[in-house]
């Protein structure tokens, strides 16, 4: 990775942060950290605002109060597979690239071969797993410090999301890469992250470690429970 | 029977016209989702331009500079109109439009206008035809081919098409999904202003011309759902030669008729296909 | 409703204090309203564009023009004018009007141009020059020669048209419609049935300028396709989103303020010293900046921008 970066880049640091979509609020007062190389998730049920958050650090939307500072490059993974359908595969990891002049894919395929077969293939082609590795492929391509990945497992057969999971493990564990993790899956994003919040109606309502947050009874009955094991 | 070629070649001619004025449509449509109403007029500015410029300024250059006030045209109008949601935008764009004639009254006056194209004249068959209309056909189909490489081969094609196709991923990975969209209305401005330029020198034009070329335009445009690019190529091409046709082998006053009717006949048709297909996006 | 009631009494007691060409901007006015309405209806409530809606109003005019002309009773004329009108209407929009809603939009733009067209070349309908000669419009042996009886003639056509579309805003089609041109998919979802309501609101905005195009026949005594330019359609659009779409009050405060206006700039752009092309010019120039700034800053229109006001 670039040369010019400080230690402690691929940080993110959330304060007080405040979104609103007119009268209405997504995010009151939100705070989290995301340390060098860490994985941290981010659970919640749905309309949270979990993919507000995101949204809001990768730019795509701007705080309405608070301060969002991310060091080093963030990249998004969206949520829903959210690939450029009409562009081959080869062509949405070099979009991915763009913003930094960045259009090797040699790096992206050594990560995940399975791009390099696809390459030429149209991506609004490809299966549901396919098109979500193209969204994380896409991400990598500018070479981030952090990665924010909103909802990985939606919609997605077990073996595929275990693939993706194992890459994620990878990348996070050989080339420090902090991670952000969305997930409704709770008990996967516990398993695989060492620190979570807890996000309900737009406010952080419980965070620690994860063998805590599991091991919390409100947490373990919203989130873990319904699975007897 | 001997006559046809002509009628061909003409009807290829002023097709291209409308070939330009609907891609110039389908650039900005595919990017922004709005649909141009304006695209007429930048074929009028365009036009007006080249006939002031040709006065000082030699052929080529002369038309380039009017092609260029165009884009810069087109830019301003997609500044205005990108400031409102899809829907509105089309409002927007009518009264952009006819505020144009105000400037265009104003400047170039309510008298037609042309200019001098491509001199002297070429048999084919028995028809004696305007060289100029080779010309057209013969500038038109290059910018086809180059719009297409740009799209597909650059960078900055495939960043348009990204927004096309997903403008919240392209946001996502800090694509400039507004300014992307200024550069289609730019493009569609350049599009308008060469219809303009090419069509002016055989087919006299005036400020309020633009209504014609925007309806022609989207007839072209509509076969092809507004995204494509090569059916608009394809739909425009008919509609001259159908006009041509008509013209020749029928009644001059009714070929704007049957072109229109054409259009209209082919949306009742999409709509039909849609409803049996269902409430579908469009392919791009 | 007390505006209402002030409303109509001042509109109704105005006639007798106007001039002759007062009495004739009062006629204009009302006509414009008419339609006007009926294209808020269909922008507002129905999400739809149209730029063709002058046509309507051409084929009302035309249809009471021929007819009466030919020897049918003047008021058998008006009374098909909507009729025909609508069917049209009803036709175009029953393929179109599934599609988005610029589809709409182009396809009655076309509809006027290929109109104009035809009207123009057609000797049954006296060709470019027009259709001269139709008789004033008498009902049983009375026959309306007054410009103040036309005057009050459209005061009467409007409130029509005003009743008409008040009950189908208070209808349950109505209250789906508002939905719809919030979100169709939520309104579909809900079981309205979008398609058909989209079409019933077209049909009767078409009826709307139809009987305003009758009456506008039979004051004239004249028509012509240069009557009924494109620009008139647009018109019409900037009539209804100055006054605010999908209310009934705004397409009437909508076109009285356009007509009222443009007469205004008409008086400037012709006093002396002015060049010849000033009024053209300034009136381009007033719809265009009118339409942009109101769609841009005004969305709602005047009407509802100043009801918001008055709550708060």
């Amino acid at each position: 990775m670039s040369g010019a970066r400080g230690a402690d880049d691929g940080t993110v640091e959330v304060r007080d942060l405040v979104v609103r979509y007119g009268p209405a609020t997504a995010l009151d007062q939100v705070s989290l950290t995301v340390g060098p190389a860490e994985m941290v998730a981010l659970i919640g049920p749905n309309g949270a605002g979990k993919s507000t958050v995101v949204n809001t650090l990768s730019g795509v939307l701007k705080p309405s109060a608070g301060t969002v500072a991310v060091r080093g490059r963030l990249a998004h993974v969206p949520e829903g597979r959210q690939v450029f359908g009409d562009l081959t595969v080869e062509d949405n990891l070099r979009l991915g690239g763009r913003r930094y002049k960045l259009r090797d894919t040699g790096p992206v395929h050594a990560i995940l071969p399975r791009l390099a077969e696809l390459r030429h293939r149209r991506a609004g082609t490809l299966s549901g797993g396919e098109q979500q590795m193209v969204a994380v492929g896409r991400a990598l391509m500018s070479r981030p410090d952090v990665l924010a990945v909103d909802e990985l497992s939606l919609g997605l057969a077990p073996l595929v999301v275990a693939d993706l999971v194992r890459h994620l493990r990878e990348l996070n564990e050989t080339r420090g890469l902090a991670v952000l993790l969305i997930e409704q899956n709770a008990r996967l994003a516990l398993d695989l992250c060492s620190r979570a919040y807890v996000l309900e109606a737009g406010r952080i309502v419980a965070e620690g470690p994860s063998e805590e947050l599991a091991a919390d009874d409100r947490v373990s009955a919203a989130y873990l429970g319904g699975v007897h094991d | 029977m001997t006559d046809l070629p002509g009628y061909l070649v003409t009807g290829l001619g002023t097709g291209c016209g409308y070939a330009l004025v609907g891609s110039g449509l389908v650039a900005v449509y595919r990017v922004t989702r709005v649909v141009n109403f304006a695209q007429g007029a930048f074929a009028v500015v365009g036009a007006m331009c080249a006939a002031s410029f040709l006065t000082a300024l030699p052929h080529g250059l002369g038309e380039l500079a009017a092609v260029a006030v165009a884009a810069v045209v087109g830019l301003l109008v997609g500044m205005v109109a990108l400031a409102t949601d899809p829907r509105s935008a089309l409002i927007v764009t009518l009264g952009l439009s006819v505020f144009a004639y105000a400037v265009e009254v104003l400047v170039w006056g309510d008298q037609p206008r042309s200019f001098a194209g491509l001199p002297g004249a070429v048999t084919i068959g028995d028809a004696r035809v305007q060289s100029h209309y080779l010309l057209v056909i013969g500038v038109t189909l290059p910018v086809f081919a180059g719009m297409a490489l740009f799209f597909t081969r650059t960078g900055t094609g495939k960043a348009l098409t990204a927004c096309a196709s997903n403008p919240y991923a392209a946001k996502v990975i800090g694509i400039d999904v507004r300014r992307m969209g200024w550069l289609a209305f730019a493009i569609g401005g350049a599009l308008g202003g060469l219809a303009g330029v090419l069509v002016t020198p055989v087919q006299q034009i005036t400020f309020d011309a633009d209504v014609t070329l925007i309806v022609n335009g989207f007839a072209a445009a509509i076969l092809g759902g507004l995204t494509r690019p090569a059916v608009t190529l394809a739909g425009g091409l008919l509609l001259g030669v159908t006009q041509a046709l008509v013209a020749g082998y029928g009644n001059a006053a009714h070929q704007t008729d049957v072109a229109l009717g054409l259009m209209i006949v082919v949306m009742i048709w999409r709509a039909a296909q849609r409803q049996t297909r269902g409430p579908v996006e469009e392919p791009v | 409703m007390k505006v209402l009631i002030a409303a109509a009494v001042v509109t109704l007691a105005l006639p007798v204090f106007l001039d002759g060409k007062q009495l004739g901007i009062y006629v204009l006015a009302g006509l414009a309203a008419m339609v006007t309405v009926g294209l808020s209806l269909l922008m507002g409530q129905a999400g739809q564009i149209s730029l063709g809606q002058a046509s309507f109003y051409a084929i009302g005019a035309y249809t009471a023009g021929l007819l009466s002309v030919h020897g049918t009773a003047p008021v058998l004329g008006l009374l098909a004018a909507p009729v025909v009108a609508a069917a049209f209407a009803a036709v175009v929009g029953a393929g179109v009007l599934r599609l988005r809603g610029h589809y709409l939009a182009f396809a009655t733009l076309a509809m006027q141009l290929i109109l104009l067209s035809v009207l123009a070349q057609s000797t049954w309908a006296g060709g470019a020059i027009g259709l001269q000669g139709i008789p004033r419009l008498s009902v049983g042996g009375f026959e309306l020669a007054e410009d103040i009886q036309y005057a009050y003639l459209v005061w009467a056509g409007l409130a029509v048209v005003l009743v008409v579309a008040h009950n189908l805003v208070r209808s349950r089609p109505g209250r789906g419609l508002r939905a719809l041109a919030t979100s169709e998919v939520a309104a579909a979802a809900s079981g309205v049935p979008v398609g058909r309501y989209r079409l019933a609101v077209f049909t009767l905005s078409a009826a709307f300028a139809g009987l305003a195009g009758g009456i506008y026949a039979f004051y004239l005594g004249y028509l012509g396709p240069g009557s009924f330019p494109v620009l008139l359609s647009i018109e019409y659009v900037v009539m209804a989103v100055v006054g605010g779409l999908g209310t009934l009050a705004g397409g009437v405060v909508g076109a009285v303020a356009i007509v009222l206006l443009v007469q205004a700039l008409n008086e400037l752009a012709t006093s002396p010293g002015m060049p010849s092309y000033a009024p053209s010019v300034l009136s381009y120039a007033v719809y265009g900046l009118l339409l942009v700034v109101v769609v841009l800053w005004l969305p709602r229109g005047i009407v509802p921008a100043l009801r918001g006001k008055e709550r708060t």
